[in-house]
């Protein structure tokens, strides 16, 4: 499919101009807020000379440009600069933290398709029904609240009252899992252990769950409002006409068409995720790259904010491509402007 | 003689509403013979469209609708049938036209996709091999030229024309006894739709099919029904064979209807009233031309 891939070299590309712009941005905000990061780091015992010899080193009594100029010299060369509040490279931090949070994520994503879509596709089969209409209660009610507030209620309920699952962590401290990609699910099963890969998905589940909520009540309405918009196209009634089984009208010609308004909204919703688990990943004492995000802002780590908001956008650019690449796949009339394009 | 394709006896509809029922057709008789081109004329909002959703079946699932009425099939009675020997029905034995033919095809599949779709009710599990063979076939009896690159082709990439001729082309692939009919074409510009029309009538001669056009375009009605049949608000009105309804038109409304027919020589548009009590007069059947001659 040469045109998939026009498509996406072409997202790759503005993309690609897109980071450089957030990365100025956040360049520029990070130095505007107030507080000397120099002094931050070094403590109010530290001596004027020692101040002055980090701010140096930081470079950070040069011209903003000149400043801008060393951070994209280094960042070619792969190197965020060190972080001030771990004192490791910023590289390595994120390559720590990130894979938690990414596991979330995905786990969130996961399940906000693997329950909103066929949510919604129950609830427009069924309009004007009861189903329909609990199915909308409940969806409303996930929307309707925050991921950290359904992180605080689900901890509360599911952890604290009826102890299903675990508080807060990753996984129980009696495991000990070689790091191989980060990612817990995927290093316990390399490693064998099938008790830990348990443990580790029970962890994941509410923190997971909590973050998925909204997405999952957003992703029912809106296929739902869609599908049923959907339903009083002239083709559905010419799908009745032909006598069409009702499953494959709802598969085929209600819920498919439909998906492509759906989808780009979804994958918008997953990228808000990263956003959202900062919360979540702070209730649920989730060592993830969200709340290492939160602690660098804090102490005004200069190298390590800049670090996580590109990673983060990066992320977040990631999903919209994959999105606009699935949105090509099931909408022709945009892969066969492209071709024609 | 052979019992009727499609025999409507007293067909009665109304909506539930919370304003309570809302009558829609108050008592229509009407049926049309194998081979048989058979118009039902009249305004939007006449009931004309309803008609034959009733005869599909596709207004039953409305859970307001309150139907009553005799309807036959080939001699059977459809509310006698099983749910799914009615449903049978659909698509193999009667097949329904639509107004607009590019957006009643699905978006998201290629026209040779759904044409297997529509292959596969008549003969299920219908490989995409066979399938294909055969929608090629249907496409080159509809003057299409290139069949292949239009089953490849989506419905948003034809113009209104060549999907006109897919949408009969599909119709009439089972081989149906009965087609629907439902403002054909009335999306389309008026020379494509006269081209189509045209089409639509030979091929339905040839299947031996039976056709009830429904449609408020006089013109179109003059040239491709045998009969017709005049609806006004719920009532058929009068009925008789074209040449004589059309040259003696019997009922006011009738009569108000062919005189609102633009002239090509101008004078605009006459003015006639929106509802008289003359348009509430009895049925006029034509000699020879009533339910009770023509079903002795």
């Amino acid at each position: 499919m040469p045109s998939l891939i026009r498509l996406l070299a072409k997202r790759l590309g503005t993309s690609l101009i897109v980071l450089i712009g957030v990365s100025l941005l956040i360049f520029a905000i990070a130095r505007v807020i107030p507080g000397d990061p120099a002094r931050i780091a070094l403590g109010p015992n530290a001596t004027a000379e020692a101040i002055a010899a980090l701010r140096d080193r930081l470079h950070l009594d040069q011209s903003f440009l000149t400043q801008y100029g060393y951070f994209l010299a280094d960042l070619v060369r792969g190197d965020l600069g060190t972080s001030l509040y771990t004192n490791r490279p910023v590289t390595s931090d994120i390559a720590q933290f990130l894979p938690a949070t990414l596991e979330l994520v995905i786990i969130a994503g996961l399940m906000m398709v693997a329950f909103g879509l066929p949510l919604g596709i129950l609830s427009a089969r069924h309009r004007g029904t009861f189903i329909d209409h609990a199915i909308r209660m409940v969806t409303l009610l996930g929307v309707s609240a925050p991921g950290f507030v359904w992180a605080v209620i689900l901890m509360l309920v599911f952890a604290y009252f009826l102890p299903l699952f675990p508080i807060a962590g990753r996984i129980s401290d009696s495991f000990t899992i070689p790091p191989v990609s980060g990612f817990l699910l995927i290093d316990t099963l390399l490693a064998g252990n099938i008790r830990a890969f348990g443990n580790a998905a029970w962890h994941i589940v509410l923190p997971a769950f909590a973050l998925a909520l909204s997405g999952i009540g957003q992703a029912a309405r809106l296929v739902r409002s869609n599908m049923v918009e959907t339903y009083d196209k002239p083709y559905i009634e010419m799908a009745q006409s032909y006598g069409f089984a009702e499953k494959r009208i709802a598969r085929r010609y209600a819920f498919r068409p439909s998906l492509i308004p759906s989808l780009t909204i979804i994958g918008l919703d997953f990228a808000a995720m990263l956003g959202n688990a900062f919360l979540v990943e702070a209730v649920f004492a989730w060592p993830g790259l969200s709340r290492y995000g939160v602690a660098v802002i804090l102490r005004k780590d200069l190298n390590a904010i800049v670090g996580t908001v590109l990673i983060m956008s990066a992320l977040f650019l990631i999903v919209n491509i994959v999105v606009d690449l699935l949105v090509s796949i099931i909408n022709p009339r945009i892969r066969l402007s492209q071709r024609a394009s | 003689m052979s019992a009727p394709t499609l025999k409507i006896e007293d067909l009665k509809l109304a909506f539930k509403t919370h304003r309570g029922l809302i009558e829609v057709l108050h008592g229509i008789s009407l049926h049309i013979r194998k081979g048989e081109r058979v118009a039902l004329v009249g305004e939007s909002g006449s009931g004309k469209s309803v008609t034959a959703r009733i005869v599909l079946g596709l207004l039953q699932q409305m859970k307001t609708a309150r139907i009553a009425g005799k309807l036959e099939f080939e001699g059977r009675e459809l509310d006698r049938l099983s749910r799914r020997d009615r449903h049978q029905l659909r698509g193999t034995k009667m097949s329904m036209i639509f107004q607009d033919p590019t957006s009643s095809l699905n978006p998201t599949y290629t026209i040779g996709v759904q044409f297997r779709e529509v292959l596969d009710r008549a003969k299920p599990g219908i490989s995409a091999a066979d399938a294909r063979l055969k929608a090629v076939e249907a496409l080159a009896d509809v003057s299409i030229h290139e069949p292949e690159r239009v089953l490849d082709s989506y419905a948003f990439q034809l113009s209104g024309g060549m999907n006109q001729r897919v949408m009969i082309a599909m119709a009439l692939a089972n081989n149906p006894s009965l087609l629907l009919a439902d403002e054909p074409g009335t999306a389309l510009d008026v020379t494509v739709q006269a081209q189509t029309l045209r089409l639509m009538s030979t091929l339905a001669e040839k299947h031996h099919t039976a056709v009830l056009f429904i449609s408020h375009n006089l013109g179109v009605v003059r040239e491709f029904a045998d009969r017709v049949y005049v609806i006004y608000q719920g009532n058929i009105v009068e009925q008789g064979p074209t040449g004589a309804l059309f040259d003696n038109p019997r009922h006011p409304y009738t009569r108000a209807l062919l005189a609102a027919v633009p002239r090509i020589t101008g004078g605009g548009i006459p003015d006639i009233a929106e509802t008289t009590d003359d348009f509430f007069a009895p049925l006029a059947a034509h000699a020879g031309f009533s339910e009770k001659e023509l079903l002795a």
